[in-house]
Order: structure tokens, then sequence, then C-alpha cells
């Protein structure tokens, strides 16, 4: 349906209205009043009653419409008004949930930072369970091991000691008895060797066997890696040269020989199992100021360079299962580190690899 | 003129029958196969000056032996021989002068003999 605008409407029916009434009102008058006077008096009430039944229309009219505007707006104002609450409510509620957000947040990240925390804990923890286990495993095999060897070492010496006694005597016997002939001489001169051989393994048992714990004894760094050279011969002969080239200068080294014997056997051994075939072991030893650098060399494989920062962590091997517990370095980097000395490494691929050892001199 | 006395002290028979082939040209060597022994023969003589003991022996050891000895007999020379390292009691021992020196096994009959030599009165 057409919808004319409220000031339209009024305007049309204002004029549809009064042109009836002057129409249709002049011809009834005419029709039934003649009297010129009265015809005067009848225009005039006709006219006061179309202002009146005019006013009491628009009257409505407008109050009708007013009314409908007024109520519009009322309205407007309530939802403006309930708007307004309903905002204040909200952002009432927003700053509420940004508090909570807030407050969960830092809660969270002081978790997040407990966790952490608990996590480097746990990384230490793990580090040092690692090491303990790793020297729990060294000394007890260590302890069954000076077990083994004091045992060895005690009943090789007493029939070595026989040989020897019995060298003696045959040597008097054949000078005394004028039967020291060149062929005797040889015979004895080998019995001699196999004792003195025999005698300087198991001094080197023994001393890698001593499980004293104090770190005061007078240290021959020179002959302790002559008894590794010589627990090793086995693997080194014909195989692996060893060149020796030992300082000549006086130096007084204290610590634990024991330990020591450990050190050296370790980086011996790994020198030797990184030579595949024949290749050659440098050892160097040179005093410097307050220090001993002992330098061992090889021509072996070497160690990659993702593996070098790794080779003192407990456990690491590069060795079959069974060949190597991975405690070698490790444990050597702790006798080194209890010395107050340091350990490096350089090493190349298909090169080899030195092992610089720093010990503290008096 | 009498050869010097040494009493030699071990729980090995080869061991004292090979110090007494070695060394019975030049002195009188005495056997005891323990240290029980070895104070009943110093007891019965008087002529001993060198008494040379293996430390590890069933019952009495070595160095027990010694003390023991020495009490007695303080102005004799006390050796030690061992087939294990020098001991932290052996140590202590050398230090205070209750043994002259200690012997590790395999010990050279030269060595003794020089060591003896040292301190035997002509």
């Amino acid at each position: 349906m057409l919808k004319i605008k409220f000031e339209y409407r009024i305007t049309l029916a204002y004029l549809v209205i009064g042109s009836l009434w002057i129409l249709f009102s002049d011809r009834l008058v005419d029709n039934f009043i003649d009297d010129k006077s009265l015809m005067t008096d009848m225009m005039t009430y006709k006219g006061w009653f179309y202002v009146m039944v005019t006013a009491a229309l628009f009257f409505c009219f407008l109050k009708r419409h007013l009314y409908k505007l007024r109520k519009a707006e009322a309205e407007l104002e309530r939802h403006r008004n309930h708007l307004q609450e309903l905002v204040v409510e909200k952002t009432r509620n927003l700053d509420l949930a940004l508090k909570e957000l807030n407050t969960t947040n830092l809660e969270l990240s002081e978790k997040n930072d407990i966790i952490n925390d608990q996590n480097a804990e746990l990384k230490d923890a793990l580090q040092h369970l690692k090491n303990t286990q790793s020297q729990l495993l060294q000394a007890e095999k260590m302890a069954s091991l000076g077990i083994l060897t004091a045992g060895v070492a005690h009943e090789i010496n007493n029939p070595l000691n026989y040989i020897l006694g019995g060298y003696t005597g045959l040597q008097n016997y054949f000078s005394e008895n004028g039967i020291a002939n060149e062929r005797v001489s040889m015979l004895l001169e080998n019995i001699k060797t196999g004792i003195d051989r025999s005698a300087a393994i198991v001094s080197g048992l023994n001393q890698f066997s001593r499980s004293r714990d104090k770190y005061d004894e007078r240290c021959e760094i020179h002959s302790i890696i002559e008894n590794c050279l010589v627990i090793l011969n086995h693997q080194l002969k014909d195989r692996v040269e060893v060149i020796k080239d030992f300082t000549n200068e006086p130096f007084l080294l204290t610590g634990n020989v024991g330990k020591l014997h450990q050190v050296f056997l370790n980086i011996l051994v790994n020198a030797s199992q990184a030579i595949d075939e024949r290749g050659r072991i440098t050892i160097k030893t040179e005093k410097s100021g307050k220090w001993l650098h002992i330098d061992v060399s090889d021509t072996g494989s070497g160690i990659s360079k993702e593996n070098l920062p790794k080779i003192t962590d407990p456990f690491f091997t590069t060795k079959d299962p069974g060949k190597g517990t991975g405690l070698g370095l490790s444990i050597t980097f702790t006798i080194i580190r209890e010395h107050k000395g340091s350990l490096e490494f350089e090493s190349e691929l298909n090169k080899g690899t030195t092992v610089r050892i720093k010990l503290p001199i008096n | 003129m009498d050869k010097p006395a040494i009493l030699y002290v071990d729980d090995e028979i080869i061991n004292l029958k090979l110090l007494e082939a070695n060394l019975e040209k030049k002195y009188h060597v005495l056997l005891a196969p323990s240290g029980a022994h070895g104070l009943e023969m110093l007891e019965s003589r008087n002529d001993v000056q060198v008494v040379i003991s293996d430390m590890k022996m069933p019952g009495m050891s070595g160095l027990e032996f010694i003390l023991k000895a020495r009490e007695k007999f303080p102005s004799l020379y006390y050796y030690l021989m061992t087939g294990f390292d020098v001991s932290a009691d052996i140590q202590e021992a050398l230090s205070r002068g209750q043994i002259v020196t200690c012997f590790t096994k395999p010990v050279s009959m030269g060595v003794i003999d020089t060591e003896i030599k040292k301190v035997i009165r002509e």
C-alpha cells in the first residue's frame, strides 16, 4: 500500500473536507433557508462548526501521531539506556576476564619458570647420576682388578723369586766349576731377560691396582708411561712404532700414581685402537714454567668434528657394543681435573689425534 | 774366621733353600719357616746379626715377627721381603727405622748381599 507521509495526508484531508463542506453545506443552507439575516448567521455558525470539527480532528490526528512519536522516542531512549548499561556491563565483564587472563598468564609464566628450573635441575641430576654411575662402575672394576692383580702379583713374584734364585745359583755353579762358556751365558741371559720382563709387568700391574685415594704421591710420569707401554706391548709390537721424546729437565709432580696409570693406559689404548693396521704413536713431554705438558699423538683414524666435544661424556662411545664402555676418557678427564690439570684434544679424520695433557708441577 | 750368621724367615720352602744355596758361602744361613720358629731360633743363639723375613706368612706376618723380635733383640738389623707393593704399614716401619729396607720379590741375591755387607760387623 502506498504510504503517504503524515504532513501530506493531513493537508490533503484538510483540503478535501474543507472543499466538501463548503460545497455541500452551502447547497443545503440554500435549500432550507431563504432569510438573508438568518443566512448570514447560519454562515457564521457553519464557519464555527467547521473550525470546531477540524480543530477536533487535527487534535485527534496530531495527538495520535505525536503519541506514536513519543512512544518511539521513549522506546529509543530506553534502548539507548539499556545499551549503555549493556556496554558498561560487558566492559566490566571484559575487564574481569582480562584480569583473570592476566592472572592466569602470570601463573602460567611462573609455572613455566618452575618447569624450566626443574628441567634444568633434572638435567643436572641426570648428568650427576651418569657421572656417579660411571665412577661407581670404574671404582668397582678397579677394586676387583686390584684384588686380582695384587693376588696375581704375589703369586707370580714368588715363583719369579725361585727362578731368579735358581738363575743366580746356576751362574755361580757354572763359574765355580769352570764350565762357563758363551752358550751357557746366552741361555742364562735369556732366563734373566724373561725374569726382568715378567717382574716389570707384575710391578706395572701393581701400580695400576693401587687403590689409594690421596694425591700426595711422587709421580714419575716417565716410568708411569713406560709401565703402560709394557702392559700394552702385545697390542703395539710389530704394528705400532712408539716414539718417546721425554724431557731431561728435572721436575717434581705430585698426585696419585695409580690413577695416573689409568690416565695414560686409557689414552694409549685409544691411540693404539685408532690405528687400523700400521702407525705411529708419539709421546712428548715438556716442562714449561709451572706445568708439565704431555702430548700423545697417533696416526690413527681421528675423531669427527661432531663427536669431538662429546668424547669425554660418560658412556659416549663409537666402538661396537661390548668393545668399549664409553667411560675411559670420562674417567681420564675426571682424574686430570682432580690433579688440577687440563686435557685437550685435536683431531682430524683419517689423519690422527693429539691428546694434550697439562699437569701442575712443583 | 766364622761366617756372620743371618736368619731368613719365609713360609715358602723353595725360597729358603735358594737363599741358603746362594749365600751359604758368605754367611752362616739360618732358616725358619715361620715367625714363631724364627723367634725360637733367635732365643737359642746369640750370633745372629741380620734377620730377613718374608712379609706375607700364615699366622704371624713378617712385620709382626720383626716388631716382636726387635723388643728382645733391638741391636739386630731387620729386613722385610714382599711380593706385594710396599704397603703403608711397611712404609711406616721404614720411616721409624724398625727395618733397614724392604726387598721386593723377585729380589736378586746380589742386592741382598750388598745390603747385608753395609751393616755387618767384620
